[in-house]
């Protein structure tokens, strides 16, 4: 048994230079989590693959891409057609911007269901909403990248935002644009962004991120502190180690995931035009506005939030005012913690305006991305700002109706009968 | 209007090679393809690459090149009024319904330059250039070049269609593999926390 000698002998002289083994236990095989735990807790490991995906084919698309205005838009088209399953890369990389924001929303809904950013998680909670702002960003300048109409307008409406701000707006706006429209000059920054610095911050926060997850570990559907009942070696009563337990369950859910995903980055890479859209295939002209300019699908609720506010206000002019109700949107998911003021974590154990409240933020969420995502009318825009509100109900008043409603006792152990 | 309803079908590669055949003879002129390349064209449509350079190369361009075409911007201006966009990807922009539909409905109108209007692009700038054609041909004929026309156009928007979808019913086949194998593991492992 020579080889098994000479492995052990490399894993000591390994680990006597880096606490190689201490990490794996630490982090995986003496890592525990609640063995109550669902489905919902998955798409954290998917979200970290899919990061790990959008790297390696942002790496492999940066080898061939040009970011001038002259030359990004056939730069595409070069990757997409001559360079060797450029094709493949450049829809993996499109598709996964999607799919990166549709598993970030439903991770973000399951912190929100179970209360996973209540105490000691906050912290958790703040750096896992940091990510997604940073995602926001990273994805707003990607977009901008292929140069197509919609890329340019969607640059040009975004940034004209920033000049909504009272006094200083429109500098400002100059200054992150370096120009006085977006430009080759706005492109080659914003591609810049796109490849080192805000990578480098995702990476760096989600560090943390799971950092934060590991020392204080999941929470769980019911919201119990699994911490409480420990054997005599302190390993948690209701857990179980996350190596081979979790790894095999989050090993099946990537199969079933990549399913989906090669289903339509194979078959259906536009996404109907939701996942690249049409208009973004005519190269960016500057003289010609497109009919309706639309924002990718995983904006949409924050687009018709912004278009909501249409009225002017103490001196502030609707676009600014409805620039702040959009950032307000997004930003309002760090307070989670200090708003909740429930004595339980779950949704299971909360009272019904807990769940009523749930309820109407999921609707608001889902009926404003669809009105995000058509051209406005009078109609359109009423329901827009009554979704609005309850959106912002749903956090606003959660103080109030997580304080004074009933909510059912919690099991002490998993498995008790509540 | 309603456009009509098309179906491509790039696998179709006669109807891809008469579609070329008139691309190149009635629409090349104006509109380049500058994104393509001969060769590529010339192999995806299983056409012999010397008798596409002696027959649908007209300017001694490499068969390697970009398919670009000589009318310059000025030019165009001055005898047009207008620069013809490239049509590479004209099948992604407007989708090919749009085009099928939007080529078989040009309708005399005294009141344009050109003494031709379109139901699908009012006030359209460009000539009806398959004129002589949609007169010389039955309906039926006609429909049937056009067909063959937006199916090559469909193709040369996105040329990878074919190869993408034979890669991923493989991929998908070894997926659902992959994924049983990592379900029973997952079973098995599952059985140790009952």
């Amino acid at each position: 048994m020579s080889e098994n000698t000479i492995g052990k002998k490399s894993l000591e002289w390994v680990d006597s230079r880096f606490p190689v083994v201490d990490l794996f236990e630490r982090h995986l095989s003496k890592y525990y989590s609640p063995s109550n735990i669902n489905i919902w807790y998955l798409f954290g490991f998917l979200l970290l693959i899919v990061l790990v995906m959008q790297i390696l084919t942002g790496l492999w698309l940066m080898m061939n891409y040009t970011n001038t205005a002259e030359g990004a838009f056939s730069s595409i088209e070069y990757i997409m057609r001559d360079v060797d399953y450029g094709w493949l890369i450049r829809y993996m990389h499109a598709g996964g911007a999607s799919a990166f924001f549709a598993l970030i929303y439903l991770h973000m809904f399951r912190g929100m269901m179970y209360g996973s950013y209540q105490k000691p998680r906050e912290l958790i909670w703040v750096g896992g909403w940091f990510v997604y702002v940073l995602l926001c960003a990273e994805g707003f300048t990607g977009y901008v990248l292929p140069w197509g109409q919609m890329s340019f307008w969607a640059a040009q409406v975004i940034i004209s935002l920033v000049g909504s701000i009272p006094y200083f707006g429109e500098d400002l706006a100059i200054w992150i644009r370096g120009d006085y429209i977006v430009s080759g000059i706005t492109l080659s920054r914003l591609f810049a962004f796109h490849v080192v610095l805000l990578p480098i911050l995702i990476i760096a926060v989600v560090f943390f991120h799971i950092l934060a997850l590991h020392e204080i570990g999941s929470n769980n559907p019911d919201g119990i502190d699994v911490k409480k009942h420990t054997d005599q070696d302190g390993v948690p009563l209701d857990a179980k180690p996350f190596f081979p337990y979790d790894i095999t369950h989050d090993f099946y859910a990537l199969g079933v995931f990549l399913i989906i995903f090669c289903s339509v980055i194979f078959f259906f890479p536009e996404g109907g035009g939701y996942i690249i859209e049409y208009v973004n295939y005519e190269p960016a002209n500057p003289l010609s506005t497109p009919a309706h300019i639309v924002p990718s699908w995983y904006y949409t609720p924050f687009y018709a939030m912004l278009r909501a506010i249409d009225f002017p206000l103490f001196g502030l002019t609707a676009k600014f005012l409805g620039f702040v109700v959009m950032a307000a949107g997004i930003a309002i998911f760090a307070a989670l913690p200090w708003l909740d003021r429930s004595p339980v974590k779950s949704i299971k154990y909360k009272g019904i305006y807990s769940k009523a409240f749930l309820a109407g933020f999921v609707i608001s969420f889902f009926v404003l991305a669809y009105l995000g995502s058509v051209p406005p009318t009078e109609t359109k825009n009423m329901l827009a700002k009554v979704f609005t509100f309850i959106y912002f109900a749903y956090f606003l008043l959660m103080p109030i109706y997580t304080k004074f409603e009933k909510c059912k006792p919690v099991p002490e152990r998993v498995g008790d009968p509540a | 209007m309603e456009c009509d309803n098309f179906k491509a079908d790039v696998s179709d590669k006669a109807s891809l090679q008469r579609g070329l055949s008139t691309y190149m003879n009635y629409c090349y002129g104006c509109h380049s393809l500058k994104y393509s390349r001969y060769k590529r064209v010339a192999e995806d449509l299983l056409i012999p690459l010397e008798m596409y350079e002696n027959n649908l190369i007209y300017d001694g361009s490499k068969i390697g090149e970009l398919m670009e075409i000589s009318l310059t911007k000025e030019d165009a201006i001055e005898w047009l009024g207008a620069y013809p966009p490239d049509l590479t990807l004209e099948a992604r922009l407007r989708r090919p319904d749009w085009i099928y539909t939007y080529l078989r409905n040009y309708y005399p109108d005294s009141s344009r330059p050109y003494g031709v209007n379109n139901r699908v692009y009012q006030n359209v700038n460009m000539p009806h250039v398959l004129e002589d054609m949609q007169n010389n041909l039955s309906e039926i004929q006609y429909d049937q070049v056009i067909y063959d026309l937006t199916n090559f156009m469909t193709y040369v928007a996105d040329p990878s269609a074919e190869q993408r979808k034979r890669i991923g019913t493989y991929v998908l086949l070894f997926l659902i593999i992959f994924t049983a194998f990592a379900y029973m593991t997952y079973r098995e492992f599952k059985k140790d926390l009952k």
